[in-house]
């Protein structure tokens, strides 16, 4: 279809924001629009350079669309581009930065699961997963992506408020020889050096 | 033998990271890529990553920085600091060729070849830009193949 | 013209810790405010870049006589320094360090260490003192000098637990930091002994 004449402002703020490779395009309304724009969205891998439509983001209400499957090969770089329609006219085409899945993801924290004796805390952490397209699909552990993860492991005596730290690479963790009776919080964060990413510490 | 050289990438990738989007927006064609199209560096063979390396590292050194010179000053500083590392990191990437730990296969060759057909096919000013703004690639695939 | 204008003289680099300045004797003009520029050429500009020289901003047109060069001198190289006096419209030749400078000729001080016992777990504190440094630290029961343990601490947040270790027995800790970037350590830190609590009764 030609295109038609464009004098809609242009969607603001176009951008992936991505954790742990869940990747989806946001953006903004164009300035002064109320309701009733729709969006159409396309993407290209960088190198390649070919825009393709995105098929279940075509005339969206919404101002975000999930790219994660057309982006899921963490090995490539990719574009992604907004065009908003209203009342027969439209605005141009508006695209990201150059999006590096490997390194500008968010990683969450690990899931830390702790069992304990009465002198002994046992912690283990468990990375977080690559998104992936279906549970039934291959988990790839974020841990065999970013081959340098690290964690940092926090543990609060709660009568004494101290809190000491420790940098393990593995995923296990005992701290023997506690104070019996006492109640200790467990907290761990997950960190890359290079690419340097840092999850937030778990609750 | 392996070639084994003690780097950190750390400090590159600090310096790419502040200019990374000042110099991606530099390079407005999508369509075409020095190192990741048509043959991607995931593909090399394990056997040829030390020559590959050198090779590139060459090539940033005698083809790409001298180039990149922009009206930023703070640019231009983070793009020296990139290219001393690049320096010192070469110069161990050499000590390993003359000890032959870094040999050039076929597959290396012709990868080259293909990066250099691809960076010629540009306007000069154009290529290094391109390259400067594609150092994320190189680093990736270093590090993922460590 | 330029010549009016004497250069800056006892230009020198002061490097502790991988933090690396410059520093200058003043340049004094009677009623005057004099300013300076600092730039710097590493090897790859010497040798690929027409020896080219590149302004540190922060140090373009300072009053002062100190300028920090450590964003800049951030590479294995050896790097040349040049500073020059302006006043006005007036510019100084440019005074050049005398001989090169690498980050690996820094002087590396021993790191500021704290060791606790908390129960049988030896902790230790240590100042953080920037990206590039890691630490290596020291520890064994006293009296077992021969049998050293050895732990690498690269994040320095806040109390950093060491071992767990025998109860009611006085343990000795000493540290020494490492730049892997130019894979040199400092000396080693004095070293501090704690006694560990907990009973040392025998089940009989």
């Amino acid at each position: 279809s030609g295109e038609l004449y464009c004098s809609l402002p242009n969607p603001r703020n176009v951008h992936f924001e991505s954790t742990n490779m869940k990747n989806v395009l946001h953006w903004s309304a164009p300035e002064g629009t109320g309701d009733g724009v729709l969006y159409k969205v396309k993407y290209a891998v960088y190198g390649v350079g070919k825009w393709i439509r995105k098929a279940e983001c075509r005339n969206i209400n919404r101002t975000w669309c999930d790219l994660s499957s057309e982006t899921s090969d963490y090995e490539e770089q990719y574009y992604a581009s907004v065009k908003a329609f209203l009342n027969g006219t439209c605005s141009d085409w508006m695209e990201t930065t150059r999006f590096n899945p490997l390194t500008d993801t968010k990683i969450d924290p690990p899931m830390v699961s702790i069992s304990s004796t009465d002198r002994s805390i046992s912690i283990t952490l468990t990375a977080p997963e690559k998104w992936k397209r279906s549970p039934e699909e291959e988990s790839i552990s974020l841990l065999q992506v970013y081959p340098g993860l690290q964690y940092n492991v926090s543990v609060l005596n709660k009568k004494t408020k101290k809190r000491w730290f420790f940098s393990i690479s593995n995923n296990t963790l005992v701290v023997p020889w506690l104070e019996p009776g006492t109640a200790y919080c467990v907290s761990a964060r997950i960190r890359v050096t290079t690419p340097l990413l840092d999850s937030g510490f778990s609750k | 033998g392996a070639c084994r050289v003690s780097m950190s990438t750390e400090e590159i990738r600090a310096g790419f990271r502040a200019i990374k989007a000042n110099i991606q927006s530099r390079d407005p064609i999508r369509s075409l890529s020095i190192l990741s199209h048509p043959h991607s560096l995931h593909k090399v063979q394990s056997s040829d990553r030390c020559c590959i390396t050198h090779q590139l590292f060459t090539f940033y050194v005698d083809k790409v920085f001298k180039h990149c010179r922009t009206e930023d000053s703070f640019v231009n500083r983070k793009i020296s600091s990139i290219a001393n590392s690049f320096l010192s990191v070469r110069r161990k990437l050499e000590q390993c060729r003359e000890q032959n730990n870094c040999v050039c296969g076929e597959e290396s060759t012709e990868k080259f070849k293909q990066i250099l057909a691809n960076y010629e096919g540009l306007n000069v000013t154009s290529a290094a830009m391109k390259s400067l703004g594609e150092l994320d690639i190189l680093l990736d695939w270093m590090e993922k193949s460590r | 013209g330029d010549a009016l204008l004497p250069a800056p003289q006892s230009v020198s680099i002061l490097s502790t810790n991988m933090k690396h300045f410059l520093t200058w004797s003043p340049v004094i003009v009677q009623g005057a405010t004099v300013r300076y520029s600092v730039e710097f050429q590493g090897e790859y500009e010497r040798e690929h870049a027409n020896g080219s020289w590149i302004p540190i901003s922060e140090c373009s047109l300072t009053t002062a006589t100190l300028c920090n060069l450590t964003e800049d001198i951030s590479a294995s190289v050896s790097y040349q320094l040049r500073v020059r006096a302006q006043l006005g419209a007036t510019s100084s030749a440019w005074a050049t360090t005398r001989g090169f400078f690498s980050r690996a000729m820094t002087s590396l001080t021993p790191p500021q260490l704290r060791v606790l016992a908390e129960g049988q777990h030896v902790l230790v504190e240590l100042a953080d003192m920037g990206p590039s440094f890691q630490f290596r630290v020291l520890y064994w029961k006293k009296g077992q000098e021969s049998r050293v343990q050895q732990k690498v601490v690269k994040e320095v947040s806040s109390t950093v637990h060491l071992d767990t270790v025998e109860a009611g027995a006085e343990y000795c800790v000493k540290a020494q930091t490492h730049v892997e970037a130019i894979n040199r350590s400092s000396s080693f830190s004095p070293t501090q002994c704690v006694r560990t609590q907990g009973d040392t009764s025998v089940w009989l």
